[in-house]
């Protein structure tokens, strides 16, 4: 759980993570392979985070997260010193989710009628009255446009400006998605009202 | 129109996160204060905004870093190998980078290569520039380089260098000037033909974007109207060609068989390989130069790992000459360079210069390019011919669209059979669809068979053209749900490739064994 004084205590620091940032993608660039595992470390877990909670599939946050840093190894030295690493480090990330949505989508609207059961269910029924698990499997049933901004403002605390840099959209979208998220939540966990509301 | 009540409950969650202006803040304060019913609604999300935030985080990984960089290494081969293929953005820099050091640098230049001034020569051979790494090739354009002997010279693509051979078979060159658009065999059609799924076109990209880095250094040009062509390109171009349609039969056989039905045989793939060992690591010694007074052949060593370097540090300043460079551009100006050679006969008969209105043509005599050290992989040249009328035929596979009991059947032809897909109309996860347009008919699908394909795009198999629902549909978020449709199709078509074909992996880290 993140409060909001805890998203504001690890916002402070952030002007250092920057920089930090920078003097090691400056290392690696020249050439220190090592500085790559440092970056690696310190947005792992935040990467698998956005990946867990977007997918809503314990199964593939490595996987996907194991792509999003390849691609960044593959590229970080082309990286401009223009943007936060991060803010291109999760807008990867949320790029990588989207397709993986996708094909679970596309899974989920055709089947191939000769191939038998070649579809894989990624959403996971909420088995218990874990509230975690319930939100988190209501969070799944939005459509990805709404559910993005809603899990970088409210479970990764993301600020709307850092949202619409890493998802490339205005700010004013990224509000108004994030309002419609939280309503369309509220009507999917509305028959669990009693409980949890 | 949004409605006042939504803007209100807009600003409330907006208000909730503390992302509103003072002024704002102040507003939504005082409706508050007046308004039970807003009251609640700021409640009602609180609650969801609290709920959400109890979600639990994933478990640390404790392997995860060490699965990563596991899979790193056994992807370093390969990222050799494609990493010559900057995104764009960079690109640009690189190529404003060469454009000022070819303008404001010159001398640099003289530290890179060894000295070389010895008469003329020396003067023509000055500064050179690697005038391809300037041109931004794409895989694209050595795929096109490949199929069709063109390479484009500059980034704005209007001057080509053209590679033949005359009828008696000797090497000729010109490059032309122009924005004629000829129709290209494109990369994407080859994909498209061969089927290859998106990891196989991974693979198909570093073999292709392998040769980059040998193929910049292949033409230079420096501010002194001189071009120097190595006469290896035309291996390249055969090796190119070869290599790919070598890495295509491994990667889909019967995508290939059709594109060259007459196959490869054992012995020319052994050729294929040794061409290509010898070509990458012979050194480039020989170009021929066209130059303002003469032509000539020299050899001449280009230092291009040096060369790199150097652009590296000058990358991070080229962005304050970016002004000054929108100005400058490499261009060959045949019309007023090389127009004397057709008169002058005091130059060298050895190469025959044609001049043309826009094309500047030099026959290369056969002696000129004896020290070619690949071995002859001539026999190779017939399949290109026979394998590029066939990607165009196969690029394109039209699926029908039809309606049957429980949804919408597509079939379409793939790899020699037909493949049925049902939309079954119970499954269908249409939600956002049918939010973007209540009114939206699924079997108006059926329509879009009606629809003429565009003739270059692979897009075209589906048939969703942007301009079909452009007519019938307005709304943008409908269109956005069709082009994600469209996307899921495609997606679903490479897809199915992978169900059936699992060789990639080993050809991926193995392309040419």
């Amino acid at each position: 759980m993140v409060s909001n004084d805890k998203e504001k205590d690890l916002q402070q620091p952030q002007v250092l993570s920057i920089d930090d940032d920078y003097a090691i993608i400056r290392q690696f660039i020249d050439g220190d392979s090592s500085a790559f595992q440092i970056l690696v470390k310190r947005h792992k877990e935040k990467v698998r985070n956005i990946v867990y909670v977007t997918m809503n599939n314990s199964a593939l946050v490595d996987d996907i997260a194991q792509e999003v840093f390849i691609t960044v190894y593959k590229n970080l030295k082309y990286f401009r010193f223009e943007s936060q690493f991060t803010t291109w480090l999760y807008r990867i990330t949320v790029n990588r989710c989207k397709d993986y949505l996708r094909k679970m989508n596309v899974r989920k609207i055709f089947s191939p009628l000769e191939e038998g059961t070649e579809v894989t269910e990624y959403t996971t029924p909420a088995e218990n009255n874990d509230v975690s698990r319930i939100v988190m499997d209501a969070i799944s049933k939005l459509p990805a446009k709404l559910r993005m901004p809603l899990v970088l403002k409210d479970i990764e605390g993301f600020s709307y400006q850092e949202i619409s840099e890493t998802l490339k959209c205005e700010m004013g979208t990224v509000k108004s998605r994030i309002f419609r998220g939280r309503e369309r939540l509220k009507e999917i966990l509305q028959p669990l009202e009693r409980e949890l509301l | 129109m949004m409605s006042n009540d939504t803007m209100n409950r807009e600003l409330l969650s907006a208000y909730l996160d503390d992302e509103l202006s003072q002024s704002e803040k102040s507003e939504v304060e005082k409706l508050i204060q007046t308004s039970l019913e807003l009251r609640k609604q700021l409640e009602d999300l609180r609650k969801i905004k609290q709920l959400t935030q109890q979600v639990k985080r994933i478990p640390e990984s404790p392997f995860f870093e060490t699965r990563l960089m596991a899979a790193i290494e056994g992807e370093k081969v390969e990222t050799k190998r494609v990493s010559r293929w900057l995104p764009v953005t960079a690109l640009a820099i690189v190529t404003i980078a060469v454009m000022v050091m070819l303008k404001f640098n010159p001398d640099f230049v003289d530290q890179l290569w060894d000295q070389q001034k010895e008469a003329i020569a020396g003067f023509y051979k000055e500064n050179l520039q690697p005038v391809l790494y300037a041109a931004n090739l794409t895989n694209d354009d050595i795929f096109n380089f490949a199929f069709n002997n063109e390479l484009p010279l500059d980034n704005s693509r209007k001057q080509y260098l053209l590679l033949g051979y005359d009828d008696s078979g000797k090497e000729f060159f010109e490059i032309r000037t122009g924005d004629e658009k000829v129709k290209r065999k494109s990369y994407n059609e080859f994909i498209s033909a061969m089927n290859l799924n998106e990891q196989q076109k991974e693979s198909v990209d570093s073999i292709i974007g392998s040769y980059g880095e040998a193929l910049e250094s292949q033409v230079l040009v420096n501010d002194k109207n001189t071009v120097a062509i190595n006469p290896n390109l035309w291996n390249y171009r055969k090796a190119i060609f070869a290599d790919l349609l070598v890495a295509a039969e491994k990667l889909n056989i019967k995508g290939f068989n059709r594109i060259v039905p007459a196959g490869i045989t054992d012995n020319e793939k052994l050729r294929v390989v040794n061409a290509m060992q010898s070509l990458k690591t012979s050194p480039e010694g020989q170009y021929i130069f066209v130059t303002p007074d003469s032509v000539f052949a020299e050899s001449y060593q280009f230092n291009f790992e040096q060369y790199e370097k150097e652009l590296k540090e000058l990358e991070k300043n080229a962005k304050k000459y970016e002004e000054k460079i929108k100005q400058f551009a490499v261009n060959i100006r045949f019309d007023s360079t090389f127009r004397h050679f057709a008169v002058n006969e005091k130059l060298p008969r050895n190469f025959k210069i044609t001049i043309d209105s826009n094309i500047c043509r030099v026959d290369i005599p056969q002696n000129n390019i004896a020290e070619m050290r690949i071995p002859d992989i001539d026999s190779i040249g017939p399949l290109i011919e026979n394998a590029t009328n066939n990607i165009h035929f196969y690029a394109y596979k039209i699926p029908k669209v039809e309606r049957s009991k429980s949804g919408i059947k597509i079939e379409y032809y793939d790899n020699d059979s037909v493949h049925s897909y049902e939309v079954k109309l119970n499954t269908l996860n249409m939600d956002s669809l049918a939010e973007a347009n209540p009114g939206f008919d699924l079997y108006r699908l059926d329509e879009l068979k009606k629809v003429e394909p565009f003739d270059d795009s692979m897009l075209a198999k589906y048939q969703f053209d942007k301009d079909y629902y452009n007519r019938y549909f307005s709304e943008d978020d409908l269109k956005e749900q069709m082009e994600e449709l469209k996307r899921e199709l495609e997606q679903l078509s490479k897809e199915q490739q992978n169900w059936k074909i699992r060789v990639h992996k080993e050809v991926t880290k193995s392309p040419r064994k």
